[in-house]
């Protein structure tokens, strides 16, 4: 009898957790939809706040912006994240520990902090060398400092999970340091080196604070202008836009299931 | 499907097309001795995995290098992959001075302890690694590939993905990887070590058949001494990062040089020489005669008494040595018996074929006789 009420609970608890989670998420879809102008009613189904979005520049310059960050800072930290995890491997026997700790300690920092350390920097080296202008260039340069130790630490625990033997018998097999990489290594961390892209992307996409912090008058991101935008008050339009980057995430995610899948069919 | 290649193999030994019959010519031809001088090499400070190694393997030869974990058999063979640089002495193949050629500029290949098979390849594609890196066409390729995996008789196992494979499958791919590169010598570390007893016991067969078909040089590491004497023709026994004997499986067997050597090769039946006097030695077990050749006045060593040349029975042959024991254990085994004797408060084991002879019991007094000839002196 206990147990019947406990699990009844336990259940209860579920779908109350999945409410909190989603009944957000499904308003702000609907109300993308609403004819009308108020959040306070619907009025029935119309697409003219996604027509307004098309025609409003300061928006889709925001989202060519988030576009052009995140994939240039994916691209980017996947490049040098990938050479400090594999160095990371190669070196594991050694003592790195501090190193470690330095290259782990933008994940622990608080956002708000890295941020306006960052800022403060770059505002420094500007003034003294008119380089690091805020804008487009230095919010690349701030993601892709975020970006690297999730990149790293895929890297890494692919490398790690591998049969090192597996290097050995490059070389035995007459691999040259170049065709190791082409032929054996590179193909072999794909799919963690997509897997990589996809979060880094996602947490670029998704990042305000140490975006906004870093930015420069013209290169407004999507976040950026929300939260801009939602000082006047919370605009259908604003719900559009949430619900394109709920649809966008939830294809990002359909894709890298669908990619590490496929590497194991 | 069969796990067979020695079938195969057979087969092809009668009625090999002409095309086989070239390659595996061409490769006797290349086959190539080994030098190694004064070989040193440490890791960190205090672990010495060789201790100045002197060795010579003959050009076609199945050599073996056996001992135990530690003794510095794997260092001598990544030595050879060129995967771990010696500190010190040279390495010859073929006439090659390579001690400090790479790895991928070396015609010597390795099959690995865990196959190592790329995980992202087909079978096809980890058969054809070693020929694409050299920079073979992918025809070429394709022709070799086939042939070697018809050689070893898994032709439709090519485009399976490896994780589809069985040890046994994973272990022959392996081995076709390293030989589809025709290479001057082939190096295997262990590579049965991890296959079940049936398995390994008939692949044993197959590489060892296989090795004198190609007549390449193969290089074998081993732990296990039933092994190594049923495949190779030579055997080197390391310990301490030295080594301890090279010779033919009987005489490393038979005529073991000290008692590391003897103990390894599964020798239990070793007696200390309490004083030595012309052809008469004093030992734990009494006062045994020896062949003249196996005098020596040092007082030191051991005497090494193989089970199987003991005799048990009432009747001592003219010239034998004769002792008198206990039977403490009997372990009867079907196509033999084991008995453990107590000999002058020491156990010593004999082994008797059954031909239908007197079974002794337990606590029965036996005669021991055996011959001078099967006595053996071994340095301590």
């Amino acid at each position: 009898m206990n147990k019947r009420v406990l699990r009844r609970g336990l259940t209860g608890f579920w779908w109350l957790t999945l409410v909190f989670l989603y009944l957000p998420l499904a308003v702000v879809v609907l109300f993308s939809f609403n004819a009308a102008n108020s959040s306070a009613s619907f009025a029935g189904f119309s697409l003219r706040w996604y027509q307004r979005l098309l025609g409003n520049e300061q928006i889709l310059s925001a989202f060519a912006n988030s576009m052009v960050l995140a994939i240039v800072s994916s691209v980017i930290a996947l490049v040098i994240g990938c050479l400090i995890g594999y160095g990371m491997y190669r070196h594991r026997h050694r003592k790195l520990g501090w190193l470690i700790v330095l290259i782990y300690l933008p994940i622990v920092l608080p956002d708000i902090v890295f941020g306006i350390s960052e800022m403060a920097f770059f505002v420094q080296i500007h003034e003294a060398t008119g380089l690091l202008k805020p804008g487009l260039g230095t919010m690349i340069i701030a993601h892709v400092t975020f970006q690297i130790p999730f990149v790293a630490l895929i890297v890494y625990s692919r490398f790690v999970g591998l049969d090192p033997t597996l290097f050995e018998a490059a070389k035995d097999l007459y691999a040259t340091p170049f065709k190791r990489v082409l032929h054996f290594m590179l193909p072999t961390i794909k799919p963690a080196l997509i897997s990589a892209f996809f979060l880094s992307f996602t947490l670029s996409i998704d990042d305000f604070v140490i975006s906004f912090f870093t930015a420069g008058p013209e290169s407004a991101t999507l976040p950026i202008y929300i939260w801009g935008a939602i000082k006047k008050g919370v605009s259908p339009e604003i719900n559009a836009i949430a619900s394109l980057m709920i649809g966008a995430v939830v294809v990002a995610a359909i894709l890298s299931l669908f990619f590490s899948r496929r590497r194991r069919a | 499907m069969s796990d067979t290649i020695s079938a195969d193999i057979a087969d092809k030994t009668g009625v090999a097309p002409a095309a086989k019959t070239t390659r595996h010519q061409a490769s006797t031809r290349k086959a190539s001795a080994i030098e190694l001088r004064g070989l040193h090499k440490r890791f960190g400070r205090d672990t010495v995995a060789l201790d100045g190694v002197d060795l010579t393997i003959q050009a076609g030869e199945f050599f073996t290098l056996l001992g135990p974990s530690g003794c510095g058999k794997t260092t001598l063979l990544r030595i050879l992959a060129g995967l771990e640089e010696p500190d010190q002495g040279t390495l010859v193949v073929g006439g090659k001075e390579l001690t400090e050629v790479p790895p991928h500029q070396r015609s010597v290949n390795t099959v690995f302890q865990s196959y190592a098979l790329f995980p992202h390849l087909s079978v096809r594609d980890n058969l054809a690694f070693g020929l694409k890196m050299r920079g073979l066409p992918a025809e070429k390729r394709d022709a070799k590939v086939d042939e070697i995996a018809a050689f070893i008789k898994l032709g439709d196992l090519v485009d399976r993905r490896v994780d589809q494979l069985s040890g046994g499958q994973r272990q022959r791919i392996a081995l076709a990887r390293a030989l589809v590169c025709e290479p001057d010598v082939l190096l295997l570390d262990e590579p049965l070590s991890a296959l079940d007893a049936g398995l390994r016991a008939q692949l044993q067969v197959e590489l060892q058949r296989l090795q004198k078909r190609l007549g390449m040089t193969f290089v074998f590491v081993t732990h296990d001494q039933d092994e190594a004497m049923v495949m190779s023709d030579r055997i080197a026994v390391l310990d301490g990062g030295n080594i301890q004997q090279v010779g033919a499986p009987n005489d490393v067997y038979e005529r073991p040089a000290n008692a590391f050597v003897a103990r390894f090769m599964g020798h239990d039946n070793l007696f200390a020489i309490h004083h030595s006097e012309g052809d008469w030695v004093e030992t734990e077990i009494g006062r045994l005669r020896l062949m003249p050749g196996e005098q020596r006045d040092d007082a030191d060593g051991w005497l090494l008494v193989r089970p199987e040349t003991l005799e048990l029975g009432p009747e001592v042959p003219e010239g034998y040595n004769r002792m008198t024991g206990i039977v403490r254990e009997r372990l009867y085994r079907g196509s033999r018996i084991e008995y453990r004797l107590e000999v002058n408060e020491c156990m010593v084991m004999a082994v008797a074929s059954n031909l239908g002879q007197r079974i002794h019991h337990e606590g029965d007094e036996v005669t021991i006789s055996v011959c001078p000839e099967d006595l053996v002196r071994v340095a301590a």
